[in-house]
């Protein structure tokens, strides 16, 4: 059983303060989803947590298993157990899906295989993984890319940013079931940012996290969503913004 | 001490054409070596070429191949060897093709080579000096199945050899132009290929010379009616590598396409000059250059695409990337178009710039280290340069230069 706690966090992009004081905690097996209007923060906390250059963090604490991961590079943070699945994956031309996962450490052992099953499970074309990291992929394919690559490296926590756009209805449920399966099938954790309901179809949610303006304002069961949909985020705007 | 003239003079004195070469050799005394305020040698870092440094090589010396070399052997159908620009030997030769070694030749412009290239100081150093001119022909509608392989080798001299490749019409051939030994050598090969109507000339052009060497090559296409140049350049090694590669679409229809792949480090120099020449209608030419310099080193690419008043329906791309591996490092793209037909394609590239952080980023979050980031995205920068080499030597020239790329050190 892992544990993720992400305490006061405080990050800074293009001189500008996204995330003022975000606090979340989560165990393995566990499904969180946090949404909120645009421009609230969601993404940049996804991406603060992965290390993405020009995210400043100005104060507070992201720990895995008491490890505190902001004193740690990319690529260790990866290896301590983080994935994010990105709204916009990066092209890397002339590099293949295969190499990046052996880099990254994955078991070779048919390794070839369970990427096309894998593939298969979203429904992406199995020509994809013999061609260049997301070059030439519409967008719904890079996140189904995304979604093999998760599959492989099994995180014990997955942050999955916006990966419901671009997505259809058939694509988005084969995700959310390749998501709630992996909860079981090696207990991940999985942190779903989305502006949308539709993902909560398929994979139930243990908590939903409202965030607006850089913090989380509310936090309850799957009920939450249905509050969202039926008031929109305006109830839970800071009265001073 | 003159130690380069004294040797040049000597061998001249004991060639069968000395009067011809001594006229070579009095029109280099003339000119004297280019300098740096000539512009095109403005990158070169003339200043450190001592030429006292180098002796002729009155004898050839051999040495022993490479490894690569000899994987290179073992898939040829011919083996020409030359060593310090003296031709060496052939192994026996496929059915429709010869190797002579002539003594004096003419550019197979058509022209004497001084009148070919009166402004070129290497290039006439190697009409006086070259032991012979290695001519290698594959007669009409012969297709040659495996790669015709020259193996170049030098010691520590001055050496110059010289090379035709003539494809009758209709033929066509694979061949590699191979270099390496050269410690602390000059090196000044030139070649020339001939590619009648309708023939196929897969070139590679490979240099692989140790890293103390001074390397001045220049090669000429020459093509016919719907003749192919395909023609894919590497460069590895040299402390200073000049590498010019022209092309003169003599005919009709005739392409050329030409990669150029180069990486540099330390302090080397990679000099990078092209002139594409569309003299006839419905021409095609495409250049690609890539290359990463990593250290203190430096490159410069400079190509022209001069297309001729009824060159009609002519193509001409040129486009150039180069990666800076170091803050240290330095890259210049030139690219210079001069177009007197109106009726034509035209269109060049360029970029230079370092690894992309984002990129980089997004390996480093899949777990994937730095320096392994690095090296990914380096590879892949080069793949599509060795997409396009011949079959039969693909994997081994893959292989090369990627673990050749595995040593550039990236500095941040």
């Amino acid at each position: 059983m892992s544990t993720l706690t992400i305490a006061g966090l405080r990050v800074e992009v293009a001189g500008k303060e996204v995330l003022k004081g975000f606090d979340l905690s989560m165990q393995s097996g566990e499904v969180h989803v946090i949404m909120g209007p645009n421009g609230s923060g969601k993404s940049t906390l996804a991406h603060a947590l992965s290390g993405r250059p020009g995210y400043k963090v100005l104060d507070g604490s992201v720990k895995i298993d008491g490890v505190e991961i902001l004193d740690l590079s990319p690529t260790e943070r990866a290896r301590h157990g983080l994935f994010l699945a990105m709204q916009h994956p990066m092209e890397v031309p002339g590099v293949r899906p295969i190499d990046l996962l052996l880099a990254a450490g994955a078991d070779q052992h048919d390794l070839r295989e369970r990427m096309t099953l894998e593939a298969q499970s979203v429904e992406l074309r199995t020509e994809v993984l013999d061609r260049f990291v997301n070059v030439d992929l519409s967008g719904g394919e890079r996140k189904r890319a995304e979604m093999v690559q998760l599959a492989i490296l099994r995180p014990k926590f997955a942050m999955l940013d916006e990966i419901d756009s671009g997505l259809d209805v058939d694509a988005l449920g084969a995700v959310a079931r390749r998501l709630s399966l992996a909860t079981s099938e090696w207990n991940c954790g999985v942190l779903a940012i989305t502006h949308f309901r539709r993902l909560l179809q398929e994979l139930t949610p243990t908590m939903i996290h409202v965030v607006t303006d850089g913090r989380v304002v509310a936090t309850g069961g799957p009920e939450l969503a249905d509050v969202l949909e039926r008031d929109g985020y305006e109830p839970f705007r800071p009265v001073n913004s | 001490m003159k130690i380069f003239a004294d040797s040049a003079l000597s061998f001249i004195s004991e060639r069968p054409d000395a009067t011809e070469r001594s006229r070579a050799w009095s029109i280099f005394e003339t000119l004297g070596l280019p300098t740096t305020s000539d512009e095109v040698w403005r990158y070169a870092p003339l200043g450190d070429l001592d030429l006292d440094r180098f002796a002729i090589a009155l004898v050839p010396s051999g040495g022993v191949d490479s490894a690569f070399a000899r994987e290179l052997r073992d898939r040829a159908g011919l083996v020409v060897r030359v060593v310090d620009g003296y031709y060496e030997s052939s192994s026996s030769l496929p059915e429709g093709v010869t190797v002579e070694v002539a003594t004096r030749v003419g550019s197979l412009s058509g022209e004497t080579m001084l009148s070919r290239y009166e402004s070129d100081t290497f290039a006439i150093l190697n009409d006086a000096l070259a032991p012979s001119t290695t001519v290698i022909r594959v007669a009409n509608d012969v297709h040659v199945a495996l790669p015709i392989v020259v193996l170049n080798t030098t010691s520590g001299a001055a050496s110059f050899s010289r090379t035709q490749i003539i494809l009758g019409r209709g033929s066509s051939a694979t061949v590699v132009e191979y270099f390496e030994g050269g410690h602390n050598a000059l090196v000044v090969p030139l070649s020339e290929y001939q590619i009648g109507d309708n023939a196929s000339l897969q070139l590679v052009t490979y240099q692989r010379l140790d890293a103390s060497a001074w390397h001045v090559a220049r090669t000429t296409g020459f093509l016919h009616r719907d003749a192919r140049l395909h023609q894919a350049v590497i460069g590895m090694g040299a402390h200073y590598n000049r590498s010019r590669n022209d092309a003169e679409l003599l005919g009709t229809g005739s392409e050329n396409e030409l990669r150029t792949t180069f990486m540099g480090s330390d302090a080397q120099v990679h000099d990078l000059r092209t002139h594409q020449f569309h003299k006839a209608a419905r021409t095609h030419s495409t250049l690609l250059s890539k290359g990463a310099v990593a250290g203190e080193s430096r490159c410069v690419y400079t190509g022209l695409i001069e297309i001729e008043k009824g060159a009609k329906r002519t193509d001409a791309r040129q486009t150039n990337h180069n990666l800076l591996l170091s803050p240290h490092a330095h890259a210049d793209s030139v690219p210079n178009l001069d177009i007197r037909e109106n009726d034509v394609m035209c269109a060049h590239a360029s970029s230079v710039g370092p690894l992309d952080e984002l990129q980089l980023w997004y390996l480093e979050s899949r777990g994937v280290t730095r320096r392994d980031a690095q090296r990914l995205i380096i590879q892949g920068f080069f793949y599509e340069m060795l997409t396009t080499l011949p079959s039969d030597l693909a994997a081994l020239v893959e292989s090369d230069v990627t673990s050749a790329l595995a040593l550039l050190k990236v500095d941040e």
